[in-house]
């Protein structure tokens, strides 16, 4: 009865290979994402901190800095903020898409997009928060990529302010998408804010000559493509929800008529 | 045809019918032209605009009352010199659209057969001039009841260059915004929303280059120029975006 | 222990709870979010099931 109602649309994805897939990709990007994890504190090397007074052989190495463990986050803190990013790119794209084509699904396609983006961004905000409040002692500075960054974060939740307050569907999808796109510029600039004003804090990290040891790359990159696949299952697990929701009330008009 | 139509839809008397179809400049300029004239007529924007600042001023008045003269004005300056076009910019945005929309101007204007990015060039060039007839009353005051107790660099005249351009870049997104917000529940609400953290870079990038000219003293040109680039770069994307978009959003 | 050990390993030890718990903040969100949706999936399921039903009924009659 249900395949009944199932609009035979042309272009946009329905369920298919990668709903079957999402539960799977998010079970292997937990994995990786948690090996990642482990390899973070196995593989990569500690680095080192404000100096002390003398040195000592630790592993055939001479030592003269405090090993900071709290560098550690950003094995995870990065990747997560990178893939809100990804998925920010994925809401500006999505609201291009329907400008084109005025096809409903791609509003739906770039909510759930941004309600992801959304997810990560907090996630971002929670592990550098913490770190923040163990290196720097305080829990909020505005430090400029912070700012950025948090001003990234009220840029998506006033999408879901803006979505929420209005009522005609089209209308509704059109201004998103607007939105959605101008809001994309903002993640660039939280990109480049540690090059254009340098804070010491935020290392500038994709560049030709960085000074990640393969042994920091190795985690770095498995994690990352962790949270990717996570995202990736997130999202595809969203929109199956939300296009059985869509099928439930277009059914349910139907009986109404 | 054009003019008579527009005419008709901003309330005034029909002048001559021109048979030709008027080019895109002119047809920019009488958008534009029926923007000043209602606002001639009314003296509804600048007025509320401009009152507004003053209270605003007041307000800083009561909230600097206690710091006296220990605490270094001219570093906030620049701060509070901008909060203050935020929130004015603001008030006026919200009401540019709303006269439109209940007098069915609007209507009116989407009836032409005319690029819908005219009337966004329109739109915004009236609300950059509104709001600079603002700044040229509220700054000299700024000046005048903060500022003549200091003495501020020798750059001060400076601070009209990001003034300008941080108007420019707030009356771009801000026609865009406020276009989109006039369709929304609690539409008041809804543009400081949307409008607040989307300024933020420019805001951000404007508050550190006049506070550099204010201030003055050594190098204050080292910060002043990267922040000016910062904000016409944000200016440029910003605007360039909006002109494209602001077809899809008057047509919904 | 040597007192040149203990101020090159002075920060490990204090620094550890917040890199867990920001790992583990993360992952709790995620799971909260995955919850979430996996709640409003059954949901919208059962709802499914009883138009079906629903359906049904209006076929026979």
């Amino acid at each position: 009865m249900a395949e009944k109602t199932k609009k035979a649309l042309k272009l946009p994805e329905a369920g298919g290979w990668p709903d079957a897939a999402a539960p799977w990709m998010l079970l292997g990007g937990a994995v990786l994402a948690t090996i990642g994890f482990v390899l973070t504190f196995t593989l990569a090397p500690l680095v080192l901190g404000a100096s002390v007074d003398g040195v000592e052989l630790i592993g055939g190495q001479m030592v003269a800095n405090k090993l900071l463990l709290s560098q550690k986050i950003f094995y995870f803190h990065m990747p997560v903020a990178i893939t809100s990013f990804v998925a920010l790119a994925f809401t500006a794209y999505y609201g291009i898409r329907f400008l084109m084509t005025k096809e409903k699904r791609f509003d739906t396609c770039g909510k759930i997009a941004t309600e992801i983006a959304l997810l990560f961004i907090l996630c971002t905000m929670f592990s550098g928060e913490l770190w923040e409040r163990f290196e720097w002692g305080v829990w909020w500075t505005w430090e400029p990529r912070l700012t950025t960054y948090f001003i990234l974060m009220l840029v998506v939740i006033a999408y879901f302010i803006l979505r929420n307050a209005i009522d005609d569907p089209e209308r509704r999808a059109t201004y998103a998408s607007v939105f959605g796109i101008i809001a994309f510029v903002d993640a660039p600039i939280c990109f480049m804010i540690t090059r254009l004003v340098p804070s010491g804090v935020h290392p500038v990290i994709f560049r030709t000559d960085s000074g990640l040891s393969p042994d920091m790359l190795v985690p770095l990159l498995l994690s990352m493509f962790g949270f990717f696949l996570i995202a990736f299952g997130l999202y595809r697990l969203r929109f199956r929800q939300t296009r059985l929701a869509e099928r439930v009330e277009a059914v349910k008009e139907q009986l109404e008529d | 045809m054009t003019r008579a139509k527009k005419a008709a839809a901003a309330a005034r008397p029909a002048g001559s019918v021109a048979l030709a179809r008027p080019s895109t400049f002119q047809q920019y300029k009488t958008l534009l032209r029926k923007d000043l004239e209602q606002e001639f007529r009314t003296k509804e924007m600048l007025t509320s605009m401009g009152i507004y600042a003053l209270l605003v001023l007041v307000v800083y008045g009561a909230a600097l009352a206690q710091t006296t003269s220990t605490l270094d004005v001219l570093q906030m300056s620049g701060g509070l010199l901008w909060a203050l076009v935020v929130f004015t910019s603001l008030l006026g945005l919200n009401r540019s659209f709303s006269h439109e929309k209940e007098q069915g101007c609007l209507e009116g204007i989407l009836l032409v057969p005319l690029d819908r990015s005219v009337i966004f060039l329109a739109k915004a060039t009236s609300n950059l001039l509104f709001l600079l007839v603002v700044e040229v009353i509220a700054v000299p005051l700024f000046y005048f009841f903060f500022l003549t107790t200091t003495t501020p660099g020798e750059s001060f005249w400076l601070l009209v260059v990001p003034l300008f351009v941080g108007t420019v870049g707030v009356a771009g997104i801000g026609t865009l915004l406020s276009t989109i917000t006039i369709n929304t529940r609690g539409k008041d609400v809804m543009l400081a929303v949307l409008f607040i953290p989307l300024i933020f870079p420019l805001l951000w990038a404007c508050v550190s280059a006049t506070t550099a000219v204010v201030v003055g003293g050594e190098g204050y040109m080292d910060v002043f120029f990267p922040s000016l680039l910062l904000a016409g770069g944000y200016d440029v994307i910003m605007i360039l975006l909006s002109w494209v978009l602001y077809d899809f959003v008057i047509s919904a | 222990m040597n007192p040149v050990l203990v101020e090159i390993y002075s920060t490990i030890l204090p620094a550890a709870p917040y890199v867990i718990g920001a790992y583990a903040l993360i992952f709790l969100a995620l799971f909260v979010y995955v919850f979430m949706v996996v709640r409003g999936l059954k949901k919208t399921e059962k709802q499914m099931a009883v138009l079906e039903e629903a359906i049904e009924e209006q076929r026979r009659d």
